[in-house]
């Protein structure tokens, strides 16, 4: 092995090394724990509604089957139609502003 | 054919990668982009339907909303009864909920109304609320909400205003712990009694009815049948919503995905065009060896060794780069594509989950294509008699 084979093979090696170094560090440090999951079950059973909050103003995400979605989101008819088809029958902001 | 590994080649085709410098530096960082471009995607899509599907086994399994004219409106709870009669349901829960716009921060806080804290219901909230005494006059809320509401300094109460007009002062009683920040950041949970008086929903009325079926098959024909019975009502079962689920992020990820075609076939169309008009001097290279005594295999394996090396290190590094921005960073920029505009925003911690499916996806996807990009065009000229090749 000449210079060049041995410091490719040992920055591959330390590449193999961050990676494991970092998935092990994200599987302790950023994977869900049990207690968290099982928190998590908890409250999603006690309050019965889906999706995540970090989209509660998101249209295509946030209840979108639970609520008068034609009026609070504009894009999504109901959850079934979940189609750019959905789109056409929506009331569309953008159409009435182009018409004006 | 001897399947040994030859180093010699290999410490040829790292020669021949330092020898083509800029060249072989502009390729791993393109390379290591889209690497990390598509594996950042997967990842954050990954994770956020790993945390809904963690929970999605706890939501209804049918839940009854009442339609009129194609609006949702609220239901009777009078209908609770007539559920109860189709065999195989075995509990009906009329449940009240909205969200309360507070114009002040222009926020909608989603507001659940609960049985009084019943006593089932104050064990589960003990198990997830931080801190405080439950009673039925107060309110538990979400980390985003105490956010809106200290900076409108509301510390210990807030004041909702009902439908007349007047001011409904409810306690802050605890705050939902940071475990579950995604699902609750935006949550407020309250007695139903006292969400009535807010929203003004009538005693004889529901947002709407969530059912029990007692044989986990059955459930579709249940919904079925309450369809049947009350043609007006939009019934969901749990499996429409993992439908719907499925939906959002494959579209999501798919505005990605459509990027990342472009992004991949600019990145396809710039290797087709190095390697296929191989460079007078790569073709100059290659007709030397070959006068010098080396056979087309050795030709191939090397240009193999040397693309193979290049894209491995740029695929690595590509996996690392996007572990560390996805949930070390938390994707910054690529976040606010699924989280939405809201002020309500919960900082982004997804939990972290190793996919080897997308790692063995992206590493198909860009690495052998790379590699036979390279070999091919490299054989092309292999083939060609030495002379041809050099004149």
């Amino acid at each position: 092995m000449n210079k060049k084979s041995k410091i490719t093979f040992y920055l591959f090696s330390l590449l193999g090394l961050i990676l494991i170094t970092q998935v092990l560090y994200l599987n302790s440090s950023k994977s869900m724990s049990a207690d968290a999951k099982e928190k998590k079950v908890l409250f999603v059973g006690l309050t019965g509604l889906p999706d995540l909050a970090f989209s509660s103003q998101s249209s295509y995400i946030r209840h979108r089957s639970l609520s008068m979605t034609s009026d609070i989101y504009s894009l999504d008819g109901c959850l079934r139609e979940y189609d750019s088809a959905t789109y056409v029958i929506a009331n569309s902001k953008i159409v009435s502003k182009t018409n004006e | 054919m001897s399947s040994k590994i030859n180093v010699y080649l290999i410490e040829y085709a790292l020669g021949s990668i330092i020898r083509q410098g800029h060249k072989s530096l502009f390729i791993t960082i393109v390379f290591t982009f889209l690497t990390a471009l598509l594996t950042s995607i997967f990842f954050i899509t990954n994770s956020i339907k790993y945390e809904l599907n963690t929970t999605v086994d706890a939501l209804p399994q049918i839940i009854v909303q009442q339609t009129k004219a194609s609006r949702v409106t609220e239901v009777d709870i009078s209908i609770t009864d007539k559920l109860l009669d189709i065999p195989g349901i075995t509990s009906v829960n009329a449940r009240v909920w909205g969200y309360y716009y507070f114009a002040n921060a222009g926020v909608n806080f989603t507001l659940i109304g609960i049985d009084e804290f019943e006593e089932q219901y104050s064990d589960t909230l003990e198990g997830i609320v931080k801190k405080g005494e439950l009673n039925s006059s107060g309110m538990v809320i979400g980390s985003g909400v105490r956010k809106i509401m200290n900076s409108s300094y509301y510390k210990d109460y807030f004041n909702f205003i009902k439908p007349d007009g007047k001011i409904k002062k409810v306690e802050i009683l605890g705050q939902f712990e940071s475990d579950i920040e995604l699902e609750s950041n935006d949550m407020i949970v309250m007695s139903k009694d006292t969400l009535r008086e807010i929203f003004g929903i009538e005693e004889s009325k529901a947002t709407d009815i969530v059912v029990k079926v007692a044989n986990l098959e059955e459930v579709g024909t249940v919904a079925l049948k309450i369809e049947q019975m009350f043609p007006n009502a939009r019934v969901i079962t749990n499996d429409d919503m993992k439908l719907s689920y499925e939906n959002i992020f494959n579209y999501k990820s798919g505005i990605f995905l459509a990027l990342f075609v472009i992004a991949i076939f600019t990145f396809f169309i710039i290797i087709y065009d190095k390697m296929s008009g191989l460079s007078s001097e790569q073709k100059r290279e290659v007709g030397i060896l070959k006068a010098i005594g080396w056979r087309v295999e050795d030709v191939l394996k090397e240009k193999f060794y040397e693309s193979l090396i290049l894209s491995l290190f740029a695929y690595i590094l590509g996996v690392i780069l996007a572990l560390a921005y996805v949930y070390i960073f938390n994707a910054p920029l690529l976040r606010d594509i699924f989280i939405g505009y809201s002020d309500l925003k919960p900082t982004f911690e997804i939990s972290f989950i190793l996919d080897f499916q997308t790692l063995f996806l992206v590493f198909f996807l860009s690495v052998p294509i790379y590699v036979a990009a390279t070999i091919i065009p490299s054989w092309k000229v292999a083939t060609l008699e030495a002379d041809d090749v050099i004149r």
